[in-house]
């Protein structure tokens, strides 16, 4: 346990020294504010365009903003956070293989199980971190320019993306033990969404597939049902689960 | 006690078969020297003894536990220094010295002692930036210190002087020397000096096979040949001696080599003696390492 606290601990030693915390910090933070910002500044931007708009015979009804459409934004955007978070992690083990510096851990004795036990907990601490405190930074602005309240279903839409992020990372992981570059893995774990996603159109795959817990506007609207997302929620967790449980042997018989 | 064993040592890279049944014995408290070409797969022995590549068939033992691939356990009695050492650029090398301590599981105390005493053996004690921007000689030298860390029982380096300057390299083979009583060492180098002044034993590698292993002095003594070395001090006598002697050859400025294979050495000292030749040195030729590395790797 001590040798696994130490390995997670140079973890987050190189998050911080290659500069790969701060960028995800700033991002997440900017999105945060960025959510009830363009809610708030929407009325004026309607205003502005009504009125071009009324010289060429349209006109616009008066919009009334309220903290739904600053969560519909934070819905809209957490998609951009999720993808950088991606595009920055998604070489925690592949970088490790090609400059060879496991070689040395392994060779003197460190379990090869513990290295991916220590990757998934540093991806998901990360992920914790940063969205929740994004989710906090949009509840809190929320909170002080309209009323929270009028939202459906906020914490379970909020938990079932938290849950998608966490599933994200299983894929991240497995691909990267089977595969020794980085684009790979980005390519996979890219492929394997967009194909769900396009998939979902057809209701039955919807109705099973992870892809359905990003859809939190529809659960924010009230205009979806808590317990359609139980069966995606139930199936994002057993494959994450399956998805970590087999990467310890594939990665066991790896060759480095 | 052998403290490394293999048996029977196979291993393929497509349809190149490079270990073709290597068997090795290392004793305890020996320095082994593992010799062979380029490409001969020393390097790939090494790496099957710490379970980084899989053997297609053959057994490997370590201080009496048997090394299974993908499995790290051996791996704590072992100390390794790979040809080109990576080691996590961000850090620099006492925290990389800690953070290798904290994985094996060390007491605090004893990392700091260790990786001070051994970050000083080095040459590294002083250097306070990051690996970054090390030299290979730098990291050979890191390498060395990591290695030794926990106090291994089989110390396995690979190449370990081959980015080292004159006295580098010196201060690296002392270290090896050094660390004998504790430890056994491991190394494979194309160094021939290197070898001759620090190992106790020695393993040819050829053709995928150990094909020579065992003590220095046993391996010299049977390779030694039946050559005498003569040199003379007067320019005439050494053509009085290649008239009488038809198998002497002459090698140098009044330098004859005699064979004993071809008539008793005794028969050219009393002819020297009878004619009173003065003689300037006579010796016994003693096979080189390079003799013998030509011999049995190359032939
Ligand atoms: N991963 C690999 N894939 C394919 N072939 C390999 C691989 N590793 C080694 N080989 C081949 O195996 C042979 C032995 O390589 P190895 O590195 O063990 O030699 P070596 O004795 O260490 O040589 P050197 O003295 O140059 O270090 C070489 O011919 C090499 O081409
Ligand atoms: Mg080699």
């Amino acid at each position: 346990m001590k040798t696994l606290m130490s390995f997670i601990k140079k973890e987050f030693l190189e998050q911080v020294r290659t500069s790969k915390i701060i960028i995800l910090f700033i991002i997440f933070v900017i999105l945060g504010i960025m959510n009830p910002a363009v809610a708030k500044l929407t009325p004026a931007l309607m205003k502005y365009m009504s009125e071009e708009l009324a010289q060429s015979g349209i006109t616009i009804n008066e919009v009334t903003i309220t903290a739904l459409d600053s969560w519909v934004q934070f819905y809209k955007n957490i998609p951009m956070g999720l993808l950088v978070f991606i595009l920055i992690e998604s070489s925690i083990l592949t970088r490790e293989y090609q400059s060879g510096t496991l070689i040395l851990s392994l060779t003197k004795g460190f379990e090869r199980y513990k290295v991916i036990i220590a990757k998934t907990v540093v991806l998901c601490i990360l992920w914790t971190v940063l969205y929740f405190m994004c989710f906090g930074i949009t509840y809190g602005y929320n909170a002080y320019f309209w009323d929270n309240s009028v939202a459906h279903n906020l914490v379970f839409s909020v938990m079932c993306y938290y849950i998608f992020g966490l599933w994200i990372i299983s894929l991240m992981i497995l691909f990267s033990v089977m595969s020794n570059a980085n684009t790979i893995v980005l390519a996979e774990t890219g492929l394997v969404v967009f194909l769900l996603y396009l998939l979902s159109m057809i209701k039955k795959v919807k109705e099973v597939s992870p892809t359905t817990l990003m859809d939190g506007t529809s659960l924010v609207y009230g205009l979806s049902k808590a317990k359609e997302y139980n069966i995606p929620l139930a199936v994002a967790i057993l494959t994450l689960a399956a998805c970590l449980c087999g990467s310890i042997p594939i990665f066991n018989k790896k060759q480095l | 006690m052998d403290m490394l064993k293999i048996s029977n040592l196979h291993k393929h890279f497509g349809t190149k078969e490079v270990l073709k049944g290597v068997n090795l014995t290392i004793p305890e408290h020996s320095i082994y020297g593992f010799i062979g070409k380029n490409g001969a797969g020393k390097t790939t022995t090494m790496k099957t003894i710490l379970g980084i590549l899989k053997a297609d068939e053959g057994e490997i033992i370590v201080n009496g536990k048997k090394a299974e691939y993908g499995e790290t356990a051996t791996n704590r009695f072992i100390g390794y220094l790979p040809d080109v050492p990576e080691f996590y650029s961000f850090m620099t090398p006492k925290e990389y010295l800690r953070f290798c301590g904290e994985i094996t599981g060390m007491k605090k105390a004893d990392i700091e002692s260790n990786s001070k005493r051994l970050l000083d053996m080095v040459g590294l004690g002083s250097e306070k930036h990051r690996i970054k921007g090390f030299s290979r000689g730098m990291k050979q030298r890191l390498g060395i210190a990591q290695a030794l860390l926990n106090s291994p029982k089989l110390l396995i380096c690979d190449e370990p002087t081959s980015a080292l300057d004159p006295v580098g390299r010196k201060e690296i083979l002392d270290i090896l020397l050094n660390v004998k009583d504790q430890t056994t060492v491991l190394f494979s180098t194309h160094i021939l000096s290197d070898v001759e002044r620090i190992c106790t034993d020695i393993a040819f590698l050829k053709d995928g096979v150990v094909s020579t292993q065992g003590k220095l002095s046993d391996i010299k003594t049977k390779y030694r040949s039946d050559e005498y070395l003569f040199e003379m001090a007067e320019e005439a006598d050494v053509r009085r001696l290649l008239e009488r002697f038809k198998n002497i050859k002459q090698t140098g400025n009044n330098q004859l080599i005699f064979n004993e294979k071809e008539g008793s050495v005794f028969e050219v000292l009393s002819f020297i003696t009878d004619n009173r030749i003065p003689l300037v040195k006579m010796e016994r030729v003693e096979p080189t390492l390079e003799s013998l590395f030509l011999e049995v790797v190359e032939s």
